[in-house]
């Protein structure tokens, strides 16, 4: 599904990812751990095409299209879904026609109709009802005046709108209760499923507990450095990036 | 004679001297008289030249090297077209600036008086030579208002009086207005406790030279309330002036709402005096420009009374070629104790070959007072176009939801309804014009 050869990327003028490789396939969860500043949120960003991270060197490709001459929007078209690690706020947009907006333009990248308004209203009261989120949170601004966990939640309602073939997911357990965390661990894998795929950036364990991998990798000075299957994590869990020789702020 | 930093008069001078006489109820001694007078005292200033502070963005020389001749008649047969289908109540309408009667539809309401000013000149003379005696307040433009003015309306609102729907003014044009001055003034009077709506809209026709001079003088009795909201729509070649003055009394409150999107030059000034205790004053607008729009907001705030509050918010969002001006002048007298002022201008700019103007001024005697004020000038969030961009909005779509979002914003505590969707419609429409290369 998504093959990542020798990626390089540059941020600033600064180099981050140096040589990375990575390769999911259909059906896989994979979790990408690893020190702050490693580089994985530039990874995130360099896959759905944030502007200023400039790739220098390498390929991404998504279902055999080399993703890297597509727009950010283009690549939500063909089926990305970014889990933002902070996600944005936005004054003026309500949530509802901020998701309406999303869905009719993903759905004219297909070529596919707008969803009528009663579909689109009933199919968001029943993803923000599984996520447990207050309908009336669907009328205000987005991630205006949300707590960190009520934005991270608001990011799982719009990647179960949007029905995403590969979702990223930065950071989407950090502020989370136990509580919120096993609602959004819920909602990943009720993504689960032979046709798609999810790459989970994360700091901590805990999260691979509901969502448990297939595979574990850590990136540090900008390359994976390490890849296993989830007792990786636990050991790193305990050990530290140091137990496995891997200097914290290497980046 | 010219004033120091005024440009002449002479061009309106002599326009007035062939047609002066010809003006609508010139007919009438007193009016003549009205009309000569106003036109003396405009003459001892002349036109508000561009290197006074308060004009330093908006340039009136454009009035001497144009041609804005007066307009002494009209056929009225114009766009006809009604701004709001949804809005019922009465509907008053002003071709070329002269009132249409055949199509306005004045209801009848006990407690308003409601009446096109020629009409009101000619039945009520004693009472309407008042009005003007009172309201002069010395400005060089307000007067050559009055010398020339060609219409407009009085709308009396008896006291604990409710207007039974929101009132429509239409401003549109004809051919007739090809290089010519449209100038209309209009009186309203609010007794306690009465309330009002007025939605005023400006329309100009196929692309014509005119210049529209709009003064609206009001006064809002205690506990009364006044909305005013303003479309601006006029013609890309016109240049359109609407100046609003108010006195806002104890506990009154005066909301004045605009939108500007038409004409080559705008300026908007609205000057409210809050003359009683604890009286409020809101004034909101959007100014939407490109491709040589130039819309300038001269707010004039006079806090006169304690315990007052005003809050103004402005925002701008101008485009290949587009510019703008907000000077926000608040005035806190010495007994003005415990006063609110609040202010806010935000600009968004879309392209470098833009140009947004921001000048807060604060003349502040009284010592146990709040006020702020907060001008921004920025392009749009980079974040929150790639946040969008990310859940499949391209470009032009993450733009425009941005912006509208931006303006919307302005707008989203208007009650009346139509009135909020049609600013959030023409703000929509202003969007997705393309910029002409
Ligand atoms: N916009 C930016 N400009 C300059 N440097 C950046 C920018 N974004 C990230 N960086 C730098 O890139 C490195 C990797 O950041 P990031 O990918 O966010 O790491 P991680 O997500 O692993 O904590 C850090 O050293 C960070 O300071
Ligand atoms: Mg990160």
């Amino acid at each position: 599904m998504l093959e990542i050869k020798n990626l390089h990327v540059e941020v600033g003028g600064q180099k981050i990812l140096k040589g990375l490789n990575l390769t999911i396939n259909d059906g896989e969860v994979h979790a990408i751990m690893g020190p702050n500043g490693a580089g994985k949120s530039t990874l995130s960003y360099a896959i759905c095409g944030k502007p200023g991270y400039e790739i220098t060197d390498g390929s991404v490709t998504f279902k055999g299209k080399n993703f890297l001459e597509l727009e950010a929007s283009e690549r939500a078209g063909e089926g990305v879904f970014l889990g933002f690690q902070y996600p944005v706020e936005i004054p003026g947009v309500s949530n509802i026609n901020f998701l309406r907006a999303a869905i009719n333009s993903v759905r004219k990248y297909r070529n596919e109709g707008e969803m009528a308004a009663g579909d689109f209203l009933k199919l968001i009261r029943s993803k923000a009802a599984e996520l447990e989120m207050d309908p009336e949170m669907l009328k205000r601004a987005v991630n205006v005046g949300f707590s960190g966990g009520e934005k991270k939640r608001n990011e799982m309602v719009q990647m179960s709108m949007l029905d995403p073939i590969l979702a990223v997911l930065d950071e989407t357990d950090s502020g989370l209760d136990i509580d919120a965390l096993r609602i959004v661990a819920d909602g990943i894998n009720r993504m689960r499923c032979p046709e798609k795929s999810i790459l989970v950036i994360t700091h901590y364990q805990r999260l691979l507990d509901y969502v448990v991998p297939d595979f574990v990798h850590v990136l540090a000075n900008g390359k994976i450095v390490k890849s296993g299957d989830k007792t990786l994590a636990i050991r790193l869990e305990k050990e530290g990036y140091a137990g496995l020789g891997i200097e914290e702020n290497a980046a | 004679m010219t004033a120091k930093n005024h440009l002449d008069g002479l061009k309106f001078k002599a326009q007035f001297d062939l047609w002066g006489g010809s003006l609508p109820r010139s007919e009438l001694a007193w009016v003549n008289m009205l009309r000569q007078e106003a036109m003396a005292k405009f003459l001892q200033f002349g036109l508000p030249g561009p290197k006074m502070e308060a004009w330093k963005y908006t340039n009136l020389g454009q009035l001497n090297s144009g041609n804005f001749d007066l307009l002494t008649s009209s056929d009225r047969a114009g766009n006809e077209t009604a701004p709001f289908e949804s809005l019922d109540g009465s509907k008053i309408v002003f071709t070329d600036g002269f009132y249409n009667k055949a199509t306005s539809t004045i209801e009848s309401q006990k407690g308003v008086k409601f009446l096109s000013l020629n009409d009101y000149m000619k039945d009520y003379p004693e009472a309407a030579q008042k009005l003007f005696n009172k309201k002069d307040d010395g400005s060089s433009l307000q007067n050559l208002n009055t010398a020339i003015m060609t219409g407009g309306y009085v709308l009396f609102v008896d006291e604990n009086t409710k207007l039974a729907g929101p009132i429509q003014i239409i401003h549109n044009t004809t051919t007739s207005s090809e290089n010519k001055s449209i100038t209309t003034k209009c009186f309203i009077d609010l007794q306690d406790n009465s309330f009002a709506q007025m939605v005023e809209t400006f329309i100009g026709s196929d692309e014509h030279n005119y210049w529209r001079h709009h003064v609206t003088e009001a006064i809002v009795g205690k506990n009364a309330v006044l909305e005013i909201y303003q479309i601006q729509q006029e013609s890309k070649k016109a240049i359109h002036t609407a100046d609003t003055h108010v006195d806002v009394d104890q506990r009154a409150n005066f909301k004045h709402y605009s939108l500007n999107l038409g004409g080559k030059i705008s300026r908007t000034e609205i000057k409210p005096t809050l003359t009683g205790l604890q009286s409020n004053v809101d004034l909101r607008g959007a100014f939407l420009g490109r491709n040589g729009n130039s819309h300038d907001v001269f707010t004039h705030m006079k806090h006169m009374f304690p315990e007052g509050t005003s809050d103004q918010i402005y925002r701008g969002v101008l485009d290949k070629g587009g510019k703008s001006s907000f000077q926000g002048k608040v005035y806190v007298a010495k007994d003005a104790q415990l006063t609110n002022a609040d202010q806010s201008n935000k600009n968004l700019i879309l392209d470098r070959n833009a140009e947004a103007n921001s000048k807060p001024e604060l003349l502040i005697y009284a010592d146990d007072v709040k006020c702020s004020h907060g001008a921004t000038v920025g392009e749009l969030d980079a974040e929150a176009l790639y946040y969008l961009k990310s859940r499949g909005l391209d470009q032009n779509a993450a733009k425009a939801l941005l912006v509208e979002a931006f303006v919307a914003e302005v707008f989203e505590d208007i009650k009346l309804e139509p009135v909020r969707l049609k600013y959030l419609e023409l703000a929509l429409n202003w969007l997705s014009e393309e910029t002409k290369e």
